[in-house]
């Protein structure tokens, strides 16, 4: 196999506030393949978001990068250079981000700012065939809109448009369709999936919509604490969980219950660090944590055929505490 | 059609507005001790004198009446007469008036000139800052803290002291004599640029670190624009919104007569026939001068509302 597209290594990365340093990322590593597509799932604060805008060196400036690596398209995206850094963004990445409403220029007409996303100076024609790719219907008038002139659907459908303009080798989406009516959500999905498989290129999702990441990703990473705790095929890990916090993500979404049974949600609230984790970071919240949970760092193993952080993996597919879900 | 929807109820505010102002003006210098019989007669006359003045003028009707007369009067396009030199007003301050435009354009030129370059660098700088910490604030709050008045009578003193090339005084009109005008009319319109260039620097500022933390310019560096590019296409335009309204205001301000640097600076504009008015108790002129500069005030602050909805697509739109 050739190459991952995207290689993240022990990626640590802090937000300075007030008086402290909050970490978001405690050492995530995770690779990208060509030409798949990802899934990174995850409560908010989980870290997910700070991963992808960090393949693109997109984090606010109070962010902090204390160690690790995070290569794209073989470059090395913390160290490069402002030119390097923008030629990556420009002819390597697309991205679109979770609200449309507010990813495109109020006070520019639609028509202009695909042109420029284009490059250069496309012909109308160019300009409309774009937008006909991500399905816009009436091209004319989107052509001559301004944003707030479209719905949410048009106006991530033209967010779409913009990502995809220089055929990038990699996209990443950003909850794209959670500020969408849940009418439309599955067509936009589609769209951007179909767009993927058309093009090659590789796809990441940030959701939290795991009936959305079952029927469109190859591969779930889920994240928890900053770290990538589970890591496998859709099938397995979503209808097989091992992490106990994959299993409680589960039987929190709505969708995957059993007739008649009621949805558990997770006890307790995500953690906020403030340094490494010298523990299991989900620990206080699992129900089937033991003494050295609390001790120990988990470190990544492969068990089922998938990657886990968890120190009783093992024990944890044994019991049948863990009954495997159904996943629809 | 959207913009007459959207002008409408702002053109029927402005009328209540002006209503205001004409019955505020009017009473304020009729509360104001002392009359024009006071100043024109002295100290030492009889109440006979006093009255045929106040006769002439029709002072001795009820106050009413007198606001009714003015009102109607000025409906017919009569602002009425100087008591002082039995002229109409309205020719007086019609000859003032290109003056006070003249030092407006001045504040504003230098005002923009300078506040809108400096907020967008401070701002696009203070945005990469992590505290948002740069040269902006303090200069925005330094000139926006001294007053006109002081910072007049300090270039005042420097420069007649040692007299660079700037005279104090001595107003020529550009049309017979542009440097002498120039000469003139540059150190007023310097001094009330400052309160403009703070003013500008802090608006423009604020709505550019406001600008530049909205999705859509992350979106455009995530294409991978140049910051250049991006602050032209993007922060400018968008930045530009707040920026309209308060220059709007400002040269609104500027253009009702800027009393006491014309004073100062003995800048014969309307700020100071106004000025010299109040002081003759010379009614016509306080009352028309006050009226006529909030005319332009509101004037100026409606095509700053036109402008705006030009420039920001989402104004007056319906959906």
């Amino acid at each position: 196999m050739s190459a991952p597209l995207v290689d993240i290594a022990g990626l640590v990365i802090g937000y300075d506030a007030a008086a402290r340093q909050v970490r978001a990322l405690d050492s995530a590593s995770l690779q990208v393949r060509e030409g798949e597509t990802l899934a990174i799932v995850g409560e908010s604060g989980s870290g997910k978001t700070t991963l992808g805008m960090a393949a693109g060196r997109l984090l606010p400036p109070e962010a902090q990068l204390l160690d690790g690596t995070i290569t794209v398209a073989g470059v090395d995206v913390m160290q490069a250079d402002d030119a390097a850094l923008r030629r990556l963004r420009r002819e390597k990445l697309g991205f679109v981000f979770q609200n449309p409403s507010t990813a495109l220029d109020p006070t520019m007409r639609i028509g202009r700012q695909v042109a420029l996303a284009l490059g250069g100076q496309p012909g109308p024609e160019a300009v409309a065939a774009l937008l006909a790719r991500a399905e816009l219907g009436d091209p004319e008038r989107v052509l001559r809109a301004f944003p707030h002139e479209l719905s949410g659907g048009m106006a991530q459908r033209v967010v779409i448009a913009m990502a995809i303009a220089r055929a990038p080798q990699l996209l990443i989406a950003d909850e794209p369709t959670a500020s969408l009516d849940a009418s439309i959500r599955e067509k936009v999905m589609a769209t951007l999936v179909r767009l993927r498989a058309e093009s090659g290129a590789s796809l990441v999702i940030l959701s939290h919509d795991l009936r959305l990441i079952g029927r469109h990703a190859d591969r779930v990473a889920v994240m928890y604490g900053g770290r990538i705790v589970e890591l496998g095929a859709v099938a397995q890990v979503l209808q097989a969980p091992v992490h106990p916090y994959t299993r409680a993500l589960l039987a929190a979404a709505a969708g995957n219950e059993v007739p008649g049974a009621r949805l558990e949600p997770i006890q307790g609230t995500p953690p906020m660090l403030e340094g490494r984790c010298e523990a299991c970071a989900y620990a206080p919240r699992c129900t089937f944590s033991v003494a050295r949970c609390n001790s120990e760092r988990p470190e990544a193993r492969e068990v089922a055929g998938r990657l886990v952080v968890c120190h009783r993996a093992e024990e944890a597919i044994a019991t049948g505490a863990m009954q495997p879900q159904e996943a629809r | 059609m959207r913009l007459v929807v959207y002008l409408l109820p702002r053109v029927l505010a402005a009328l209540v507005t002006l209503f205001g102002v004409s019955v505020l003006v009017f009473l304020s210098l009729r509360l104001l001790p002392g009359g024009y019989a006071d100043i024109l007669l002295g100290p030492f006359v009889t109440a006979e004198a006093r009255a045929i003045i106040a006769q002439r003028y029709g002072l001795d009707q009820p106050l009413v009446l007198q606001y009714l007369r003015w009102v109607w009067a000025m409906l017919g396009g009569d602002f009425g007469i100087s008591m002082v030199t039995q002229r109409p007003v309205i020719d007086e301050l019609l000859r003032r008036a290109p003056v006070t435009l003249q030092l407006a354009l001045i504040a504003l030129g230098v005002a923009l000139a300078v506040g809108y370059p400096l907020g967008v660098l401070s701002g696009t700088r203070a945005a990469k800052t992590r505290k948002g910490r740069d040269f902006g604030r303090v200069i925005g709050a330094m000139g926006a803290s001294v007053p006109d008045f002081v910072l007049g009578s300090v270039l005042i003193f420097v420069f007649s002291v040692w007299s660079l090339w700037f005279r104090v005084g001595g107003y020529v009109p550009f049309s017979t004599d542009p440097v002498g005008n120039l000469r003139t009319m540059l150190l007023p319109g310097f001094t009330l640029s400052v309160f403009g260039v703070a003013l500008i620097l802090r608006t423009t500022r604020d709505a550019v670190l406001r600008v530049m933390t909205e999705g859509h310019i992350t979106a455009a560096v995530a294409r991978g624009d140049p910051p250049r590019v991006i602050i032209r296409r993007h922060i400018l335009r968008n930045a530009a919104i707040p920026v309209v309204t308060v220059v709007a205001t400002y040269f609104g301000f500027l253009l009702g007569g800027a009393v006491i640097v014309e004073v100062l600076f003995s800048v014969p504009g309307v700020g100071l026939y106004i000025f010299n008015g109040l002081l003759n108790r010379d009614y016509a002129i306080v009352q028309a001068g006050v009226l006529l500069a909030a005319v332009v005030f509101i004037s100026i602050n409606m095509l700053a509302d036109v402008l705006y909805a030009l420039i920001d697509p989402r104004v007056g739109a319906t959906r």
